[in-house]
């Protein structure tokens, strides 16, 4: 294996040698016979078949079910490098909940000072004009983050997008550990791996922090799924169980009085804190679409009223929209008064009539995405694009302005794959999740995610793309997962 | 003008329902040309009342009702003293809704939105009316608001609510609520901010805003307000053709009927209801007129004859 111009190689330096933080996972790869490699594979569907970890897939007539794709190979992170990102995703989510909180519950500062332009945020289909002034206890609107990094041609760290509604995936990370050490257990055994288990007590800790101040020192934590048929389902159980608290769909919710009660088999019970995996437009129909049989009456009243907490907020894709995101720098320098850690990926603002003539001309070197999509959905990668998707996508530009960004391409860093009979090298990203209650908490890694097929950059399992286990080496003062759990 | 309205809602199930949840926006804002004296509002079956002030500064109460019940009644009663609107001194150019601080400030007045989405040939419909009454903003939001005057029959029934506009505008009749989505959709797209007022008329007739006694029997009313550049808003009605005066109480505004309806809320339950509304305003001080009908400033644009309007007063 050697480095190759153009993209940054996780494993090796530009002199082809192994880097050290990764010399023990591939010398420990290095000693597997082929026959090895495919047992474990083997193993490895087995478990997840078994244990019904899947993810679907929507789109054509029906949802398609798919068993996780987890890559063997472990993405390795060294402590020094962790402990930049996490000051550094700390940093971003900080600034990102005051802007929320300055939106939603302040005075807008933001945009009396015209750092951001007002109209960036009216024209936002994420800004919820019905969740104005609904205080959140410590202002902890964005309590579950899920920031997706990439590593440049020259090995920086980027952040590419922002998911501050219900990001996903944290399940996935903790399954691959649990995977991991059950199928390699003596890959761990060299290193002290930080571990990632704790997830289900930190969640809950920082959800009954928000909880109204009224509501006592045991506050009854919920989490609300839009269902088995929704893509996540499998999340929403597995955090519900994590944490050991009831998971409910809208119609075991009533609100009476402004008061939220859950329907139990003892009677009904008062819930304090939702977490819920809804989005905005289905949680209340009284304000939202009125059709949405998912969500339950009454509930931003009660919101409203301080009654019960909602995390993560209503109208948080005001600060995850990605045309927000080119100002996401700005936030960091205005809230906090510092400059940001981990930059942004070079964007162009598409209604802004010299950016947009620039984009225009060279087209089929940028990505093209619409703001307010995630999942990878909608977006255009000019280099691979054919001459009939960039006329569209040009049309579409032209069209809505305000509805698309592009950005450079990001040469995504790469890393070894399992690819049918050996490993090469594949495109990576990196998901890392943030809790935000009384303080702010960096899970350590998160959901790396790999574009499994030859040369591609798009990493989403909607699109095709694996995940890999994440190892945060801990330095002697951290605590590190053993080997054996 | 001091006047007392008492706005009354009832629905009547045809079978119980086992929860209503509800929001009320019939509260009269407090602006600059009028000022709340009182507000109560009582439900039967009561309710706990939640009220707060939205995104727009409306006034909402919110309430559920948890128990069965095959009747809902929501009663408010408001009262309110209003004035003329100081007279609009500015007459800017078309040119000066260019200017980038206004487009930023008023973006959201200037998009279209379920009730006002214009087509191309409203749009170039909207630019000859603008050009005929001159070059200034003030002559075409008066001329947007004397075509659609004129433009659209009051017909109650005519339409429903959540009919596109470009229907309303090819069947030719409405009613307040079509006449002010309509010229908010033509004032939009021209490049003028303009937004839906959700209010109450105290007049005898909503189609020509006269007055007969000290007591009317209506319904709410709706007409429209559009963004002058350095001249604030410009609050016209183009049901009847009126600048907006002492005899409107606004309740508040929005982009579209959506953001201001008198009452929204869902329910559960097999129970189809029938609903009664309406709205009494006594005027408390009789000795003092309505205003003049007409401000000096318009009486240019409101200029078109009135033929049509008097035989449709004969029929009713």
């Amino acid at each position: 294996m050697s480095a190759s111009p153009g993209f940054f190689d996780e494993a090796v330096d530009d002199q082809g040698r192994i880097r050290d933080h990764y010399r023990p996972v591939q010398e420990w790869f290095d000693r597997l016979s082929l026959e090895q490699v495919k047992a474990l594979e083997e193993q490895r569907n087995e478990s997840f078949r078994r244990q019904g970890i899947t993810f679907t897939v929507y789109g054509g007539d029906e949802g398609t079910e798919r068993t996780w794709p987890m890559d063997l190979f472990p993405r390795v992170i060294d402590a020094e490098e962790w402990a930049t990102l996490e000051r550094g995703l700390i940093q971003r989510v900080t600034a990102l909940n005051r802007f929320l909180d300055d939106i939603y519950a302040g005075e807008q500062a933001i945009l009396h000072d015209g750092i951001v332009p007002r109209r960036l945020i009216t024209s936002c289909t994420g800004f919820e004009r019905d969740a104005m002034n609904v205080a959140v206890p410590l202002g902890a609107r964005c309590l579950v983050a899920g920031i997706d990094l990439v590593r440049d041609a020259d090995g920086g760290y980027r952040v590419l997008e922002d998911n501050l509604r219900n990001p996903s995936g944290i399940s996935y990370v903790i399954e691959n550990r649990a995977a991991m050490t059950k199928l390699l257990p003596a890959a761990f055994s060299d290193l002290a791996v930080r571990s990632v288990d704790h997830y289900g007590r930190s969640l809950l800790r920082a959800l009954r922090s928000i909880a109204p101040p009224a509501c006592g020192d045991d506050p009854t934590v919920a989490v609300l799924t839009p269902g088995i048929f929704n893509s996540a389902y499998f999340e929403h159980a597995f955090l519900a169980r994590s944490m050991g608290v009831e998971l409910v769909e809208g119609r075991d919710l009533v609100v009476d009085d402004h008061v939220v009660a859950m329907r139990t088999t003892r009677g009904l019970e008062r819930v304090d804190v939702i977490y819920r995996r809804i989005d905005d437009h289905f949680l209340d129909p009284v304000v939202f679409n009125a059709q949405s049989t998912l969500g339950v009456p009454g509930l931003m009243a009660a919101a409203r009223a301080g009654t019960v907490s909602i995390a993560n907020s209503v109208g948080n894709g005001v600060g995850d929209d990605k045309a927000v995101y080119a100002y996401v720098p700005d936030m960091i320098r205005y809230y906090l008064g510092e400059e940001p850690i981990i930059p942004n990926a070079d964007t162009y603002l598409l209604w802004e009539e010299e950016q947009r003539a620039e984009v225009l001309e060279r087209l089929d070197q940028l990505v093209v995405k619409p703001v307010a999509e995630s999942g990878g959905y909608g977006i255009v990668i000019g280099p691979q694009a054919t001459d009939a998707e960039l006329a569209e996508a040009r049309d579409k530009i032209l069209d809505d302005p305000r509805n698309w960004i592009a950005q450079e391409v990001v040469n995504l860093s790469r890393l070894p794959a399992w690819a049918g009979d050996s490993f090469a090298p594949r495109h990576i990203d990196l998901r890392p999740f943030v809790l935000c209650g009384e303080q702010v908490e960096v899970i350590p890694g998160g959901l790396t995610r790999v574009a499994l097929r030859e040369g591609s950059l798009i990493v989403n399992s909607s699109q095709g793309g694996g995940s890999k286990d994440t190892w945060v080496l801990g330095n002697s003062e951290q605590p590190a997962s053993g080997v054996q759990r | 003008m001091r006047l007392d309205i008492s706005y009354r809602t009832k629905f009547a199930f045809d079978a119980p329902v086992r929860e209503s949840q509800n929001e009320l926006r019939a509260c009269p804002v407090s602006d600059e040309r009028q000022q709340l004296l009182d507000y109560r509002v009582s439900v039967e079956p009561s309710a706990r009342m939640l009220s707060f002030t939205d995104y727009w500064g409306t006034r909402v109460d919110h309430f559920g009702v948890t128990e069965s019940h095959a009747g809902l009644e929501v009663i408010a009663e408001a009262s309110v003293e209003t004035q003329d609107p100081p007279a609009h001194s500015a007459a800017p150019a078309m040119e000066s809704l260019g200017d980038r601080e206004f487009l930023n400030t008023h973006d959201e007045f200037l998009k279209p939105t379920r009730h006002t989405d214009w087509d191309e040939a409203m749009a170039q419909k909207a630019l000859e009316v603008a050009a005929a009454d001159g070059s200034d903003v003030v002559s075409a939001i008066t001329g947007l608001n004397e075509f659609v005057g004129g433009r659209l029959a009051y017909e109650p029934g005519a339409t429903e609510i959540g009919e596109p506009i470009t229907e309303i505008l090819a069947k030719g009749a409405g009613v307040c609520q079509d006449y002010a989505h309509l010229a908010v959709a033509l004032c939009r797209s021209i490049g003028v901010p303009a937004r839906y007022v959700s209010g109450y008329l105290f007049s005898s007739n909503e189609r020509t805003g006269s007055v007969d006694g000290d007591l009317v029997r209506v319904q709410t009313h709706a007409w429209f307000e559009a963004a002058v550049p350095g001249g604030g808003w410009l609050a016209l009605d183009p049901t009847n053709r009126l600048a907006v005066g002492r005899q409107h109480v606004k309740i508040g505004h929005g982009r579209d009927y959506d953001d201001v309806p008198p009452l929204r809320g869902v329910y559960s339950g097999p129970g189809i209801p029938e609903l009664d509304a309406s709205v009494e305003i006594r005027r408390m001080d009789p000795s003092r007129q309505p205003s003049s009908l007409m401000r000096p400033s318009l009486l240019a644009a409101v200029k078109a004859p009135r033929t049509r309007e008097q035989q449709q007063q004969q029929q009713q």
